[in-house]
C-alpha cells in the first residue's frame, strides 16, 4: 500500500516538472487584469488593447527610433497620404497585398467599414476618431476622408486601438443588428501579426503568431497572457521563470527583483501623470492666490523620492515631457512655505480647512495624501482625507462635489490636445476632462484654436501661450510623470516601450 | 415520508428568502453612489457617449422598472447581461463558478480528512502533549489572517522551495480540459489526461489548504469537545465493561454521537467557504467568482453583482437545508 502511494506521488512529481516558460517559442506575460471585451470598436481599456492591438493593422503606427518607441507615426496599412490645404480632406493610399485570415483583402472598403462601424457603435473609441464627417472609396485602394473641421491630432488618432482595421466579412456573425459586437467581444478578425486562439476567462489568453504576416513573421510562435491579480504572485512567478515579463509590480518589490541576476528591471519615462484637481468653483478655492498657495505648499521632490522611491519626474506644466508642445521653461511651483503663507494672508484665507478625496486605484495615493496633509499643515491649512471607492469618486468628480481630488491621466494619442483641450476647455467640465471646473475665456479661445489647426508650429505657439496663463491660474497641482517599470527575464530581447501604448506590447518583435 | 414532506416545505421557504435577497441586493447595489454608464464608457468619455450607454443598457429607467425586468428575467432563468462585458451573467457564472466550487469542495475535503482525525486524537489524548500541539495548530488557524497565510505559503512552498505551483488552476502553457463539469480534476480524468489531472491537483493544494485552515481549526475543536462529552457518558463506560474494543467504541459509538455538531459546522462552513473564497482566489490567482465579483463591484456591474449574490445565497440556504435534513436522519428524536 505504502509502496503504491509512493510511486503514485513520484509519478505526479515527474508530470509536474520544472518551469515551462523556458520554452523559447512561447512568451509568457503575467498581467494584473483580465480582458473585458476584444472589440476594438467598443473597448476603451488598455488591458483589452494589450490583446487587441497585435491582432489588427492600422493605417499608421508609432515609429521605433534606435530601439526606442516614439510618438511620431509612420505608414502601416497606409502606404502614403496627402492632406488638403485647409486640413479637412485626407486621401490615403492603402498598401496592396494585405489580407485577412479568410483571404479577404484589406482595401479602402475595409478601412471605411471599420471606421463606420466604430462611429456607429458610438462608444469610447468613437470619440477618438470623431473628427471624421464622411468617407469615400475613390479607388479600391484609395480612401478619401473628410473631416468635420481641421483637426490637428487626426493622424495620431489613426494609430489608436479604435482605428483598428476589421475584416468586413465579420458581419456574417452579426446578430440582431449588433454589427457583430457579441462575436468580436470574444474573437479577433484582423490582419495583424497575431490571432487570438484561446481566452479562458480569469486564466489566460493565447495569441498565435501568423507565419505569413505581410510585415514578416514574428520571432516567437505564441504569446500567453496570464491573468494574475496580485503583484506578489507576478513577482514570484517571474523569479521562478514561470513568466517572462511581469507587469505592474509594486514599487517596494522592485529592489528585490533588481538583486536577482536572472532579471532585468527596465525603466521608461511614461506619459502617465498624477495630479490634484482643485475645484475652482468652490468659494474657498475660487481665488487663484489660494490655489497658488496650495501649489507652493507641496513637497514635490519629497513625494518622488520617498513615496515613489525615485520612480517619477516632477511635472513642468500640463503637457508632459516627451510630448511635443511641452514647455520646458514654463513657471514651475516648488515648495515655498513662506510664499504660500503670504498668499493665503493676501487672499484673506487663513485658517482654511479643505477635504481631499482619493480612491485606492493607485497604490501610492494613500501615502501621497498623508504627505500633502502634513505639507498643508505647514501653511496653516487643515486637510481632511477621505478615501472612497473609485466609482463613487468618479461620480463626485463629475458632479463637482469635492474640493481637492487626486487623479491620474494618460493620453490616448500623442498630441498635446489630450492634455490642453481635455483639461482646460470649459465645455469639458467634469469626467470628460476638465476636472478642476476651470474657466478662462482666453485659454478657451487659445486651445480651441489650436485644436482645429493643422499647422504644428502654430499649435505649439498657441498651447505655449495658454500654458503660461494656466500656471498663473493654478487650477491643478501638477505632481509628477510616472516612470514605468518593466521587469523581465534577462533572455527576453527586442521589447520596445512606447509611452502611447501603455500596457501594450510589441509581441511581433520580441524573442527569447 | 415525513422527511420528504419536510424537505418540500423547506424548499417552498426558499422562494421568499431568495426573493428577499434579490430585493435587498438590488437596493444595496443601487445605493452605491456612482454611475455605471460612466464606468463602462471609460475614463475620458464625452457626455454624449455616457448618455448613449445609459439608454442602451436601460439604466435611464426608474429603479422599480429595472428591478421588475430583472425579476422577470430571473423567472426565466435569465440573470441579465453584464454591463461590463456584454455577456449573459449566467455564461460568466458558468465560467467562474466551477473554479470556486472545485476549490471549496477541495477545502471541505481537507477540512474533514484532517480536522476530524485531529479532533478525535486530541480528545483521546486530552491534556497531553499531542492535544496541546493540536490546540496550537488550531489557534493558529483561527487567528491567522488569510491574506498573510496565503503569502507565507506562496513564499515558502512556491518561491523558495519550488515544491508547489503558486497560481492558477494549471500551468499557463497547458490547455484546459474540455468543459464537462467545469471541475478540472474531474474533466481531466474524463479526458483520460493523467498529467493534466496531476497538474490540476498540484495547483489546488496550496489554495485549498489556505482556504480551509480556519474551518479546519474550528472542526478540530468541535470534534474534540463533542468527543470528550460523549466519551464521558455512561453508555461508553458500559460498552467498555462489555469488553468491546476501544477502536469500535471510539469510531462507532462515540464518533457517531458526536457527528451532529460536526455536520452543522461543516454545512455552514461550506456556504461561508464559498463566500469567503474571494481573498484566497486573489492571492493564488484562482479564476473563480471571487475575482469576478470584486471586478464587478469596481465597475458597478449590477447584473453581475446580483448574479453572484444569488448564487452564494442559494448555496448557503441549500446547505442549511441539507444540514437540517441530516440532523433529522442522525437523530430520530428531532421532530419536524
Amino acid at each position: 500500500m505504502r509502496k503504491t502511494l509512493f510511486s503514485l506521488l513520484t509519478c505526479m512529481l515527474l508530470f509536474v516538472g520544472p518551469a515551462l516558460a523556458e520554452n523559447q517559442e512561447t512568451l509568457v506575460v503575467g498581467v494584473s487584469s483580465d480582458i473585458h471585451t476584444l472589440d476594438p470598436g467598443v473597448s476603451s481599456d488598455n488591458y483589452d488593447w494589450r490583446q487587441i492591438y497585435p491582432c489588427y493593422d492600422r493605417l499608421v503606427k508609432y515609429k521605433v527610433i534606435n530601439g526606442e518607441g516614439s510618438t511620431e507615426v509612420e505608414p502601416q496599412a497606409a502606404e502614403s497620404w496627402s492632406v488638403s490645404a485647409d486640413g479637412t480632406i485626407w486621401t490615403f493610399t492603402i498598401r496592396q497585398g494585405i489580407s485577412f485570415a479568410d483571404g479577404t483583402p484589406l482595401d479602402a472598403a475595409a478601412v471605411k467599414f471599420s471606421f463606420d462601424r466604430t462611429l456607429k457603435i458610438g462608444k469610447g473609441p468613437a470619440d477618438n476618431i470623431g473628427a471624421i464627417a464622411s468617407m469615400q472609396v475613390l479607388e479600391p485602394y484609395t480612401l478619401k476622408i473628410t473631416l468635420k473641421n481641421a483637426y490637428g491630432p487626426f493622424l495620431q488618432t489613426l494609430a489608436t486601438d479604435g482605428a483598428s482595421i476589421i475584416n468586413p466579412k465579420v458581419l456574417q456573425h452579426e446578430k440582431d443588428g449588433d454589427l457583430a459586437q457579441a462575436w468580436l467581444a470574444e474573437n479577433t478578425d484582423g490582419s495583424g501579426p497575431f490571432v487570438l486562439t484561446e481566452w479562458t476567462r480569469g486564466q489566460r489568453a493565447v495569441l498565435e503568431a501568423k507565419a505569413d504576416y505581410w510585415g514578416g513573421a514574428p520571432k516567437i510562435k505564441k504569446t500567453i497572457v496570464r491573468f494574475m491579480s496580485e503583484s506578489a504572485d507576478r513577482r514570484m512567478a517571474l523569479e521562478r521563470g514561470d513568466i517572462d515579463i511581469a507587469e505592474n509590480i509594486l514599487v517596494d518589490q522592485i529592489p528585490a527583483l533588481e538583486q536577482n541576476p536572472d532579471i532585468a528591471v527596465k525603466r521608461y519615462p511614461s506619459q502617465l501623470v498624477e495630479y490634484v484637481y482643485i475645484n475652482c468653483q468652490k468659494p474657498a478655492l475660487s481665488d487663484k492666490r489660494v490655489r497658488q498657495a496650495l501649489n507652493y505648499a507641496v513637497d514635490y521632490q519629497g513625494i518622488i523620492d520617498h513615496v515613489l522611491q525615485g520612480n517619477g519626474v516632477q511635472m513642468r506644466g500640463p503637457v508632459p515631457k516627451g510630448m511635443w508642445g511641452h514647455k520646458e521653461d514654463v513657471y514651475q511651483y516648488r515648495r515655498d512655505v513662506d510664499k504660500a503663507k503670504a498668499l493665503l494672508k493676501q487672499a484673506g484665507a487663513e485658517g482654511l480647512s479643505l477635504t481631499l478625496i482619493y480612491s485606492d486605484r493607485r497604490a501610492a495615493w494613500e501615502q501621497i495624501a498623508t504627505v500633502m496633509q502634513s505639507n498643508f499643515r505647514d501653511i496653516g491649512v487643515d486637510l481632511k482625507l477621505e478615501l472612497m471607492a473609485n466609482p463613487t469618486l468618479r461620480d463626485r468628480v463629475d458632479k463637482g462635489d469635492f474640493e481637492l481630488c487626486l487623479g491620474a491621466w494618460s493620453p490616448d494619442f500623442a498630441d498635446p490636445y489630450m492634455f490642453m483641450n481635455f483639461w482646460f476647455e470649459s465645455d469639458k467640465w467634469g469626467l470628460p476632462g476638465n476636472r478642476s471646473f476651470y474657466k478662462n475665456e482666453q485659454v478657451d479661445t487659445l486651445v480651441k484654436k489650436a485644436a482645429v489647426s493643422s499647422d504644428q508650429a502654430e499649435r505649439v505657439t498657441l498651447y505655449h501661450q495658454a500654458q503660461d496663463i494656466i500656471m498663473e491660474d493654478a487650477p491643478y497641482i501638477f505632481l509628477y510623470q510616472v516612470q514605468t517599470i518593466v521587469p523581465m527575464r534577462k533572455n527576453v530581447q527586442g521589447y520596445v516601450y512606447n509611452p502611447m501604448l501603455e500596457s501594450m506590447y510589441n509581441f511581433e518583435a520580441i524573442s527569447k | 415520508m415525513r422527511v420528504f414532506r419536510y424537505v418540500l416545505k423547506r424548499l417552498a421557504y426558499l422562494v421568499p428568502v431568495l426573493f428577499g435577497v434579490t430585493v435587498l441586493a438590488f437596493i444595496i447595489s443601487h445605493a452605491i453612489p456612482g454611475d455605471p454608464a460612466a464606468m463602462i464608457a471609460g475614463p475620458k468619455a464625452s457626455r454624449e457617449a455616457i448618455e448613449q450607454i445609459r439608454i442602451s443598457h436601460g439604466l435611464d429607467r426608474p429603479l422599480v422598472v429595472q428591478y421588475l425586468s430583472f425579476a422577470g428575467g430571473l423567472l426565466r432563468g435569465d440573470l441579465g447581461v453584464s454591463i461590463r462585458n456584454h455577456r449573459p451573467v449566467t455564461a460568466d457564472l458558468a465560467d467562474f463558478f466551477p473554479a470556486t466550487l472545485e476549490l471549496t469542495l477541495a477545502s471541505m475535503t481537507l477540512c474533514l480528512l484532517v480536522g476530524i482525525p485531529l479532533g478525535i486524537i486530541a480528545a483521546l489524548r486530552r491534556n497531553r502533549i499531542t492535544d496541546h500541539l493540536i490546540r496550537v495548530f488550531s489557534v493558529f488557524g483561527v487567528s491567522m489572517p488569510v491574506f498573510w497565510l496565503g503569502l507565507m505559503l506562496l513564499f515558502v512552498f512556491y518561491r523558495n522551495l519550488g515544491w508547489l505551483p503558486g497560481s492558477g488552476r494549471i500551468d499557463a502553457v497547458l490547455t484546459p480540459p474540455a468543459q464537462v463539469t467545469g471541475l478540472y480534476l474531474i474533466d481531466s480524468l474524463l479526458e483520460g489526461n493523467l498529467p493534466l489531472f496531476a497538474n490540476a491537483l498540484w495547483h489546488i493544494i496550496l489554495p485549498a489548504f489556505c482556504l480551509s485552515y480556519v474551518y479546519l481549526a474550528i472542526i478540530t475543536r468541535v470534534v474534540r469537545s463533542s468527543m470528550i462529552a460523549v466519551l464521558g457518558q455512561e453508555f461508553i463506560t458500559t460498552a467498555r465493561a462489555y469488553g468491546i474494543s476501544e477502536a469500535v467504541i471510539v469510531l462507532k459509538h462515540a464518533f457517531k454521537n458526536s457527528l451532529i455538531p460536526t455536520v452543522t459546522i461543516t454545512g455552514l462552513s461550506l456556504g461561508e467557504l464559498m463566500g469567503g473564497a474571494i481573498l484566497t482566489e486573489t492571492i493564488f490567482a484562482w479564476p473563480g467568482m471571487g475575482k469576478y465579483v470584486v471586478d464587478s463591484v469596481n465597475a458597478l456591474d449590477f447584473p453581475a453583482i446580483m448574479g453572484f449574490t444569488l448564487v452564494v445565497a442559494t448555496v448557503y440556504v441549500a446547505m442549511n437545508l441539507v444540514v437540517d435534513v441530516l440532523y433529522a436522519l442522525l437523530n430520530p428524536r428531532i421532530r419536524y
